[in-house]
């Protein structure tokens, strides 16, 4: 059968099933004229469409039917008869349309009869005819007849094509969006449980909702189509506007994507094309000069890439203007003309996605008001897409945005920072690397760090200092031994973290309104395991490792700096150990403070002081200063409220002077070389210092209590485990007593001990004295599957705290709590211990 | 597993009665407020709390409540009082109440939930004059009842988190 005839069965059919409701409703208030006209367009519709594919009968019915409907619609009277005979012609339509479907052609047919009735209905609504001329052949006979067959005949071609209502839509896609979390759910569970049986069904219940899920989400599809739509229009009126001649080609406008991203790339895809139809081509006579047609061509394609959609959006025209972004880079400061030297023509036209960079000389309706570029790239990636950009002068410029093709459901890695887990976005991810190795390794340089990787040095920030989460005791210090690389647009980087635990399909769920100012984070999600992980944000990430930033703050520096010879600072000029002296601008501290060497106390390698009531950390500015007897100097710097205070030899001065920074300090805490009068002096980096004492700094507020957990089952271990950390604890586990004597040689310091009393290597109540001999000071706690009094009483004659059944929660909980406080009690140097550290 | 799932204690609680004017006492540390009834979603105990880094302080973290994500809110912290006298952490355990506010979905950590009680409009009073400004805005009314003072907890301003950031 014809593509067009079958269409055009589908949406008949489809628009029939629409309009029955109507009809029904129509037969019973035939007055409404909402409803007369809802069926006008219907008849009108299929009318039309006959007449296009040759489809003669159905035409002069319809035609003949419209023409009566007409009439009630200009305001004749709905008589029972006149609906009969209406409701008579659609259920013919209805019956000439299955046969259609059937026969592949117009059956032949006779429709007179009903015909001449409708028509007569015309003329005596026109007055033409008297009421009194019966033209009847017995009301709705014919139709009456047919009826049934219609009926079933529709039903057979119903299922091509529905409409649903977008909610309902929405409502299927929710709920297999907590599928696949119940599935995720299961297949957590299952992992502990060798039950064989469980297995297959599960893995079967596994694909079905994948299946289902790819199911939904394609039924989401819509074609790009919807916003390539408007683009023809908008060049014409741009190429009006700009006295130029453009052409448009759309490419790919069958390309599916999530309907939820098609609205949210309109306004950046918009602005791109707008951009290349006034940035890009040229006017006519420009044009012809370089020789190149009068005509632009701007192109927009789509295609289907590897779980992603790419859309180009590229022009014939000039290609960007480097010489005039450089100009206007520069006079914005966002770089300085020795980096210019070194960048490559890539690296430049980046800059047209700096906030507010425009190079348009004129402001006009078009473009040129410098919002943009970086709304555009912001707006993309924000979808987890990307916007990339090639340009050759004289020859054009591509854009490449890559988006993915939904939103709600994506595949993320499961970190863990600090004991907390967050999932990370894999789109952005670009891989893994072990830092443990010593093939990898994190370095220092003026302060950031950075890891060298293959060819590239790639800035790197450890995920825990980043969102300053609280640092266990026993792992203060010691780095994290893996890297994730990221990449968000051009730019790479890297965070630390203690462990990928996962790879999970995650649902997110976008924050409260409480939280969503936090741009580190996306969004939140429900794991396996029930528990709540936050979302980490790429671009929020980049941006709090200062990377985005980082042409800007320097921008800032430039323009505050060196710039102007008004532009001087109020500098602190100090001595801190032997090298050249140092200065620091007066304005990023908040005293200085004269400070007796008794008031300084020590604890764990950190000096500390009291300041304004409250313990304050102490950093020497330099590695060689020492605090001397009596009076030391120091500068007490409050960066965001939280003080710290910085030791240094003696001040020499305060001076007015201005500050040429030469980038190059070797040292650690420096951030280059000045001369102020004459004299060369180092600018401390105060960043550094903040990123030294982060973790201490946060230590003190949130010690969580330490356990050691003894258990030979993995099922337990794990479980016991995550209940324990759940309700705040830090959980140290063995598998074997000689596990618990080794974590107990390593650092004795536990708050409480939980033994399994059946393990592999002898029984919990002699491990608990063997731990004690190695000198574990901790209460210890017996874990039974049953708490039994036999049980207790041997917990009791091994001197532990008590005993408790594995299952049970609360009274576990309980127990240690107690413990905890008590040991507190006991031994307070013990558990100061983390606090001073 | 450690589906340490947050524990419904009581939902949908009374009747149509005298619902309407019905107010829960709630307390937290020595201070009681009153929080209709007709505000309360539920009454539970919290699971597992994940923190939400950066935030602000008073939110304690994010709680999964039957497969929705709630907000944790400390009203301990809220009103500026110390943290419980017995030292024990507010998290995992602590006794809270679910209001939804401007569509978002919140877990309010109390100590105890008390008696219904039925204010009217001879209970009400004026503010008393002396309280603390801090503390006068998150009452929204003042009530005496049984000889006692009974402030209106202003849901608003427990969970407008606007000054925090």
């Amino acid at each position: 059968m014809d593509e067009m005839l079958k269409e055009f069965l589908a949406e008949s059919a489809e628009q029939i099933e629409a309009a029955s409701a109507q009809i029904v409703e129509f037969e019973r208030n035939p007055a409404d004229a909402a409803l007369i006209a809802s069926i006008f367009r219907l008849v009108h519709t299929i009318k039309g469409t006959c007449g296009f594919l040759g489809l003669n009968r159905l035409q002069k019915l319809t035609h003949a039917a419209e023409s009566l409907i007409g009439q009630l619609r200009e305001g004749a009277k709905a008589t029972p008869d006149v609906v009969s005979a209406i409701l008579a012609a659609v259920d013919r339509v209805k019956r000439m349309l299955a046969e259609l479907e059937e026969a592949g052609q117009e059956v032949a047919g006779d429709d007179s009869d009903l015909i001449t009735r409708l028509e007569h209905y015309v003329a005596l609504c026109q007055g033409a005819v008297p009421e009194e001329t019966p033209v009847e052949q017995g009301p709705g006979a014919v139709a009456d007849a047919h009826e049934p067959a219609a009926a079933e005949a529709t039903q057979g071609k119903r299922a091509e094509t529905i409409r649903i209502n977008l909610n309902t839509l929405e409502r299927i896609m929710q709920l297999v969006s907590e599928l696949v979390l119940t599935r995720n759910q299961l297949i957590e569970l299952a992992r502990h449980k060798d039950d064989e049986s469980l297995k297959s069904p599960l893995q079967r219940l596994s694909t079905m909702t994948s299946d289902l899920q790819d199911a939904v989400m394609r039924a989401r599809m819509q074609p790009v189509e919807r916003v390539f739509a408007n683009l023809p229009r908008m060049i014409r009126d741009l190429a009006n506007d700009l006295h130029k001649k453009i052409n448009l080609i759309t490419e790919g406008a069958d390309t599916e994507l999530d309907r939820q991203l098609i609205d949210l790339i309109r306004d950046p895809l918009t602005h791109l094309v707008r951009n290349c139809a006034d940035h890009g081509i040229e006017t006519p006579e420009e044009r012809l000069r370089v020789g190149k047609p009068a005509t632009g061509t701007v192109r927009v394609a789509a295609a289907h890439e590897a779980g992603q959609i790419t859309i180009e959006i590229s022009d014939d025209g000039r290609g960007l203007n480097l010489a005039k972004i450089k100009e206007k880079a520069l006079a914005r400061g966002l770089t300085t003309p020795q980096q210019l030297a070194q960048m490559s023509d890539e690296d430049v036209s980046r800059f047209i996605f700096a906030p507010g960079f425009s190079t348009a000389d004129q402001v006009t309706n078009v473009s040129g008001r410098g919002v943009g570029m970086d709304v555009v790239r912001e707006n993309i990636q924000a979808i987890g897409g990307s916007c990339a950009l090639t340009s050759k002068p004289g020859q054009g410029s591509r854009f490449t945005l890559k988006i993915p093709l939904t939103l709600a459901i994506a595949p993320a890695l499961i970190v863990e920072a600090s004991g907390q887990r967050f999932a990370l976005p894999q789109h952005s991810v670009v891989e893994a690397v072990g830092l443990n190795g010593g093939e990898h390794k994190i370095e220092c340089v003026q302060g950031s760090k950075i890891l060298q990787l293959r060819d590239e040095v790639l800035p790197i920030g450890s995920l825990a200092e980043l969102l300053r989460l609280p640092v266990p005791a026993e792992r203060a210090g010691a780095p994290e031994p893996l890297a994730v690389i990221m990449r968000v647009g051009a730019q790479s980087f890297g965070i630390t973290v203690d462990a990928v635990i996962d790879v999970q399909e995650i649902v997110v769920k976008p924050l409260g309104g409480s939280i969503s100012h936090l741009t580190t984070f996306s969004g939140h999600t429900i794991l396996g395991d029930g528990s709540v992980v936050l979302i980490l944000d790429p671009n929020g990430v980049c941006r709090s490792l200062g990377l985005e930033q980082s042409r800007e703050s320097h921008a800032a520096s430039v323009e505050n700096l060196p710039t102007a010879p008004s532009d001087k600072t109020r500098l602190v000029h100090f001595r801190a150990g032997s090298g050249v002296d140092k200065v620091l601008p007066l304005s990023s501290i908040a005293r200085i403070e004269t400070v007796n060497a008794a008031r300084i106390e020590y604890s764990s390698g950190m000096m500390l002081m009291r300041h304004q009531g409250r313990l304050m950390p102490i950093v020497a500015a330099a590695p060689d200063v020492t605090v001397r007897e009596g009076d030391n100097t120091v500068f007490v710097i409050s960066p965001h409220g939280e003080p710290f205070g910085l030791l240094v030899d003696s001040i020499v001065d305060i001076v007015e002077h201005r500050l040429d920074v030469e980038i190059g300090g070797e040292a650690p805490g420096v951030i280059g070389a000045a001369d102020i009068g004459g004299k060369v002096v180092e600018l401390v980096d105060i960043a550094y210092f903040i990123d030294l004492l982060q973790m201490p700094q946060e230590r003190p507020r949130d010690r969580k209590s330490r356990l050691l957990l003894v258990d030979d089952a993995a099922f337990f271990r794990d479980m016991l485990s995550s209940t324990l950390q759940a309700a705040g604890f830090d959980v140290v586990k063995a598998g074997t007593a000689a596990q618990a004597l080794g974590h107990v040689a390593q650092d004795p310091h536990f708050d409480a001990i939980l033994i399994d009393v059946d393990l592999p290597d002898g029984s919990g109540f002699q491990l608990a004295a063997r731990l004690r001999e190695a000198g574990a000071r901790a209460e210890m706690i017996a874990l039974a599957p049953y708490a039994t009094r036999d049980v207790s009483r041997n917990a009791d004659a091994a001197g532990m705290a008590g005993a408790v059944g594995k299952f049970q929660r609360n009274q576990m909980l309980d127990l240690i709590r107690a413990c905890i406080e008590r040991g507190r009690e006991g031994t307070p140097e013990e558990s100061f211990r983390g606090v001073a550290a | 597993m450690s589906l340490e799932s947050s524990k419904i204690l009581g939902e949908t609680l009374h009747g149509a009665g005298n619902a309407l004017d019905g107010y829960f006492s709630i307390k937290v540390g020595a201070d009681t407020f009153g929080l209709p009834v007709t505000q309360v979603q539920a009454i539970f105990r919290i699971g597992a709390v994940t923190s939400a880094p950066g935030g602000p302080p008073d939110i304690v973290g994010l709680v999964n409540l039957r497969g929705k994500i709630v907000t944790a809110v400390s009203l301990r912290r809220r009103l500026g009082l110390g943290p419980e006298p017995g030292g024990k952490p507010e998290g995992a355990g602590s006794m809270a109440i679910g209001v939804e506010h401007r569509n978002e979905a919140f877990a309010l950590l109390v100590d105890e939930v008390g008696d219904v009680l039925t204010l009217t409009a001879e209970t009400a009073i004026a503010p008393p004059p002396h309280i603390g400004r801090r503390r006068a805005k998150f009452a929204s009314g003042y009530n005496r009842i049984g000889g006692q003072i009974l402030p209106l907890l202003n849901i608003d301003a427990v969970f407008d988190f606007a000054e925090d950031r």
